[in-house]
């Protein structure tokens, strides 16, 4: 009995870890960097440790910018609500600086080490899900929140970072075989499949949304066939329509109602549910060409719900213009791309699937927000990287960067 | 060979790069510049609705005031009960509070439960115009709430707003206006001067910001509000009453159906002294109906066909009938066509006119009758005016021709607006012909317009008209607005006179003023004489053809205009009644003695200085002095001293009391009587049935009876009777009371077709 369960562990510690192979391939990288090693010259555009200086400077307007914007947003709110405009912009400045040395950390720890804690941190990630349930057990709100401590944290948030880092240890794993079903397909299913079951209780449903196309895009940077996202696709929409049907997802269903009549509402209840989004087209259509100025957004005056959140931006809009607006998504673009084309140039699969999935997940998100703000997709919550409230984002997107900065340190990049 | 493998990721890594920055940032960046740049402006505008609507500071409206400063309209502070649903937790909070103003407000709970519902919002109005006792209550009620939960302390907030008053409530209804629930002028002067009165409105950007409270930080932008100007009018708050008060008696006296006008108007500068139209309403409460036997009709309806008629009902009652009703002037317009006669020379005052009872004014036409059926036989063009004779008058109207008639129309602006600075102003209408320009006539038009009908007028046309026979010939712009005065006290506009035209020669207007004053002493318009005044006028009772209320009923307008003093005219007074229903419905009968009651009153007010012929001296009042606690002696003596007979009963050594009272206006030679003892005070006497005769007659009854005579009308003229007396006869009353007794002709003069 003892034997054969002795067996089944050790097969699923080969199946998951094959620490036989991942010293192969570290090896194999650490023999390219090496080589690279002994080329290398100190160069202007570089660090001492070698991150990529460009990089750093984008993230470092982006941050700053955010936590300008996030204060002028939040503080009539905060007056109003807490009795100290401060109080928002203290707590995320605090949340900047434990994230800014989490990154520091993690740009100078050898990512290839997150090999191991890739599955553990899978499957930590997903007892989290389980504990936030017990521990809001009761509660008639969305239960997405743990408060160990005082501090808040979102625990998607975490699995966000659990999934990408799960499916490029995998992918670069068994690269060869992602043509495969069992290889190629399997993993990310059942991720999807219980990632959504336990966020479908909390409920939340962006959150779904966003994991799915984490995973989807991780698989397809593997090389996973295309007809299998083509069936994927199709048995999604089947599940969602039949979900739907049944009254699995009154919930969600309840918030696609008001989605793009936020300025055609047609009565009381209407009214309220579009609130929020009216008043951000509001504020978005006030900022014009060249905005109302910084601090001078009216919408934010208890009009705008809770304008520090997902919905901050409209802030921005509202007080930088269009051309604020436009040079901000400029910085967020440039940010990403820059973030991918160094992890493309990293030493091996592992980082260049990494990175380019840590980098996506920055888009995406901030792509889905603004969509959101203007009323294209139904208001869900997703908030913006680095500019919306929120600690635990904030702290994890930081130590994400820290990530991509230290796959940068190994990249081929030109550096002169 | 790890570069190799990487190979096929960078490739796919690329198209991710692309998909996200094409795509997505391309859309997201499209989707701000439509929002921003296409919509912006639309998005902006609905963004400064939301917000200003809820920080604008209303203005206080300016006031309304008499030519003397009296404030004929003002606005005060109330309150504006407003709801801020936000900070309502459940339905039971909701439930509770709607209940508990309801409850105050006089409102459906339910209605103030659907704006406790709008959860999101910080503003919603739940009553305007709330007074100071129920904002007390208000108040009471937040305190009660917000003790039981803190939370609900800013639920309910209670804003300033203004509100109208009009403190004589019907008085000059048709001239001030009423304003609608956001305080615009909906008729009259609040209308035609909204703008003025209005005041702008003040904005604070921001600041309210849903919570109610001003904002800690030091950007928002104030704009003071601006109260609105005061605007004066040329109405005279006194003149106004003595036109109401005797208009109002009148349409008792007369069973006046559809109303009564009369304006009292400066000849010389064209102000309004006056403009009272009856009946009226109260300006506090525009959408009742003030007419009781309407309401009783109201009573009888249901549903739409009640909903209907109320509308009409209420149309009918805010109608500004000196302005908006055209009418045939009938004999009035004698004035008209006389004026014209003379200033073309077709006619001279010493010309000749026989009439002998009616009158052919063309061959294979039915003769027009005159209203005395014998005939006045042989006058001057000055007796046909005072006789108001018709067949004269279509002998003048022939001899001046169709186009001078047609021009005096004009030039006297019967077929145009007189500018008043009223809206609704209708005009008078010449002859109308279907198919032939303005102006055209048929030979029977110049004949009977000769006389006032056929063609028609609005009373404040006809007054203005006269009043340009009365200051020598010129056409005014008659106006109601003096002055407009800010709220600091600085005058920003006066109103200058304007002359329009003249319209005849200083002379033809002194002559026809002359003819006019002899009519009014001795002609036919005689019943609108008063007593030392050199009164001149001239009446007027049409037939409203085709305006009657029922079939085969033939219903009248009486109505008198004329002016004084005579020789130097100075104001102007037409007097109109719409169906008089009692037996008396001649201008003579029934406008005549309005206007002389109301000229009594004007002209002493006015400090016209009252010239009495020896007959009338007789008549004249004079004030009572006070003989209390004196002997009775020199009680007696001061008495007869003054002009008085004394009459002392009781027998005691000193007067305790007196009838009349000191400072009783009682004619010369009238009684004091004086009392000596308290049981002596008691004794009455019960007053005789006074209508019905001459002079002579009455006095005798009043020394019978030991009461006193104020005479009223035209007393030392022939042929006069009484026909009304101030106090009913039957009623017990001290001797020595005063009662008024009105003497009139009843001679019936006019001209009706």
């Amino acid at each position: 009995m003892g034997n054969q369960f002795d067996g089944i562990t050790k097969k699923v510690k080969d199946f998951v870890f094959d620490t036989e192979k991942i010293g192969e391939l570290t090896k194999e990288a650490d023999e390219i960097k090496r080589k690279r090693r002994r080329k290398k010259k100190f160069g202007f555009m570089e660090l001492g440790n070698g991150v990529d200086i460009r990089f750093v400077l984008l993230l470092t307007a982006v941050v700053v910018i955010g936590l300008v914007m996030m204060f002028s947003a939040s503080f009539p709110t905060a007056y109003f609500s807490k009795e100290n405009s401060y109080f928002f912009i203290k707590k995320q400045l605090v949340a900047a600086v434990l994230g800014v040395a989490a990154m520091l950390v993690l740009s100078l720890v050898d990512y290839h080490h997150l090999h191991f804690f890739a599955f553990p941190l899978l499957i930590i990630g997903w007892l989290l899900l389980v504990v936030v349930l017990i521990a809001n057990i009761g509660s008639n709100e969305p239960k997405r929140w743990l408060n160990p401590f005082g501090v808040s944290i979102q625990v998607s948030e975490i699995c966000k970072f659990t999934l990408i880092l799960f499916m490029a240890h995998w992918s670069s794993l068994y690269y060869d075989k992602m043509r495969t079903f069992k290889y190629g397909v399997l993993p990310g299913v059942v991720l999807l499949l219980v990632t959504s079951f336990l966020l479908y209780l909390e409920p939340h449903y962006s959150g779904i949304v966003i994991c799915g196309l984490i995973i989807a895009i991780m698989m397809f940077l593997a090389g996973v066939r295309i007809i299998y996202f083509v069936i994927a696709g199709g048995i999604v929409a089947v599940t969602v329509v039949v979900m739907a049907a049944t009254g699995m997802l009154t919930y969600a269903m309840a918030r696609l109602d008001g989605w793009g009549q936020a300025l055609t509402y047609t009565d009381i209840d209407m009214w309220n549910t579009t609130w929020q989004t009216r008043n951000s087209l509001y504020a978005i259509g006030s900022g014009g060409l060249m905005g109302l100025g910084l601090g001078q957004s009216r919408q934010k005056y208890m009009y705008l719900p809770e304008p520090q959140n997902d919905f901050v931006y409209a802030v921005v809009c509202e007080e930088l213009g269009f051309v604020g607006a436009f040079v901000i998504m400029v910085l967020f673009a440039i940010l990403v791309c820059r973030g991918m084309y160094i992890c493309l140039k990293a030493t091996d699969k592992f980082g260049t699937l990494l990175g380019v999935g840590l980098m996506a997940q920055i888009g995406l998100q901030v792509i889905l927000n603004i969509l959101v703000i203007t009323d294209w997709l139904p208001n869900t919550g997703i908030s913006l990287p680095f500019f919306s409230y929120g600690g635990s984002s904030l702290v994890m997107l930081l130590a994400q960067m820290g990530i991509v900065m230290n796959i940068s340190r190994t990249a081929a990049l030109e550096k002169k | 060979m790890g570069d190799m493998v990487l190979s096929g990721i960078r490739k796919r890594s690329w198209i991710l790069m692309f998909l996200i920055v094409l795509l997505g940032f391309g859309s997201v960046i499209s989707r701000l510049f439509y929002l921003q740049i296409v919509k912006g402006k639309e998005l902006s505008d609905l963004a400064v609705d939301q917000q200003m609507s809820d920080i604008t500071v209303s203005a206080k409206r300016g006031s309304i005031r008499d030519r003397n400063g009296n404030i004929l309209a003002s606005s005060a502070n109330v309150w504006k009960v407003v709801l801020a649903p936000v900070y309502f937790e459940n339905d039971s909070d909701r439930r509770k509070v709607s209940n508990g103003l309801a409850d105050i407000l006089g409102m459906d709970s339910d209605e103030i439960f659907e704006l406790a519902k709008m959860s999101n919002s910080y503003y919603q109005t739940v009553k305007r115009q709330v007074e100071s006792d129920e904002r007390n209550k208000v108040l009471a009620f937040i305190d009660k709430i917000s003790e039981e939960n803190p939370k609900l302390a800013s639920v309910i907030v209670l804003e300033e707003d203004y509100k109208r008053y009009y403190p004589y409530n019907d008085f000059a209804a048709a001239v001030i206006g009423f304003t609608g629930s956001d305080g615009q002028g909906l008729s009259g002067i609040e209308y035609e001067y909204d703008s003025y009165l209005r005041g702008v409105p003040g904005r604070v950007v921001s600041e309210n910001d849903g919570w109610g409270a001003a904002m800690p930080f030091e950007y928002e932008q104030k704009q003071e509000a601006h109260d609105g100007n005061t605007v004066v009018l040329t109405i005279d708050e006194t003149i106004q009453h003595f036109l109401e008060k005797h208009l109002k008696q009148g349409i008792i006296d007369y069973k006046v159906a559809e109303g009564a006008v009369a304006i009292c108007m400066n000849v010389n500068t064209a102000e309004i002294y006056g403009m009272a139209v009856e009946n009226s309403f109260d300006l506090n409460h525009p959408y009742e109906i003030s007419d009781q036997s309407a309401l009783k009709e109201l009573e009888k309806l249901s549903g739409t066909k009640r909903d209907q008629r109320e509308n009409e009902m209420l149309a009918r009652q805010w109608r500004n009938k000196a302005i908006s009703d055209s009418y045939y002037p009938g004999s009035v317009y004698k004035v008209i066509t006389a004026s014209a006669a003379l200033e073309e020379g077709t006619s001279k005052p010493s010309s000749k006119f026989f009439c002998t009872g009616s009158y052919v004014p063309y061959e294979g036409v039915q003769a027009i009758a005159c209203h005395n059926h014998d005939g006045h036989g042989s006058q001057t063009f000055a007796e046909a005016l005072c006789n108001s004779c018709n067949p004269a008058f279509m002998m003048i109207g022939k001899d001046l021709g169709y186009e001078k008639f047609w021009e005096y129309f004009q030039s006297f602006g019967f077929n145009s607006k007189t500018g008043i600075d009223l809206s609704g102003e209708a005009t008078g209408l010449f002859f109308v012909h279907e198919g032939e320009p303005e102006g055209s006539m048929w030979p029977t038009d110049l004949a009977i317009g000769s006389f006032g009908q056929g063609i028609t007028v609005t009373p404040i046309e006809m007054v203005t008209a006269v009043s340009a026979v009365a200051n020598g010939g010129k056409l005014m712009k008659p106006y109601l607005v003096k002055q407009i005065v800010d709220a600091d006290g600085n005058v920003i506009k006066t109103t200058e006179p304007t002359v329009k035209r003249q319209v005849i020669s200083q002379q033809t207007a002194e002559k026809i003023a002359e003819i006019m004053e002899k009519n009014a002493t001795e002609g036919t318009a005689k019943n609108g004489y008063v007593a030392g005044y050199r009164i001149a006028g001239k009446t007027g009772t049409s037939e409203k053809i085709g305006q009657s209320r029922k079939k085969n009923v033939e219903d009248y307008i009486a109505s008198y205009c004329g002016f004084a003093p005579a020789d130097d005219p100075q104001i102007a007074l037409l007097v109109y009644f719409d169906t008089p229903t009692g037996e008396a419905y001649y201008g003579s009968q029934v406008a005549a003695p309005v206007f002389a009651s109301i000229m009594s009153e004007i002209c002493p007010y006015l400090g016209i200085e009252a010239q009495y012929t020896d007959d009338e001296m007789k008549y004249v009042s004079t004030a009572a002095g006070s003989y209390v606690s004196l002997s009775i002696e020199d009680a007696q003596k001061k008495a007869r001293d003054d002009g008085f007979e004394p009459f002392v009963t009781g027998d005691g050594d000193v007067v305790i009391s007196q009838i009349p009272e000191s400072g009783s206006q009682i004619p010369r030679g009238g009684r004091v009587v004086l009392y000596t003892t308290t049981d002596s005070t008691k004794e009455t006497v019960t007053v005789p049935d006074l209508v019905g005769y001459t002079v002579s007659e009455v006095n005798e009854y009043a020394s019978e009876y030991n009461l006193n005579i104020s005479y009223s009308g035209s007393v030392n003229q022939e042929g006069v009777y009484s026909y009304a007396q101030s106090i009913e006869s039957g009623i017990h009353v001290p001797p020595g009371t005063v009662i008024t007794v009105y003497f009139g002709n009843n001679d019936v003069d006019d001209t009706v077709m």
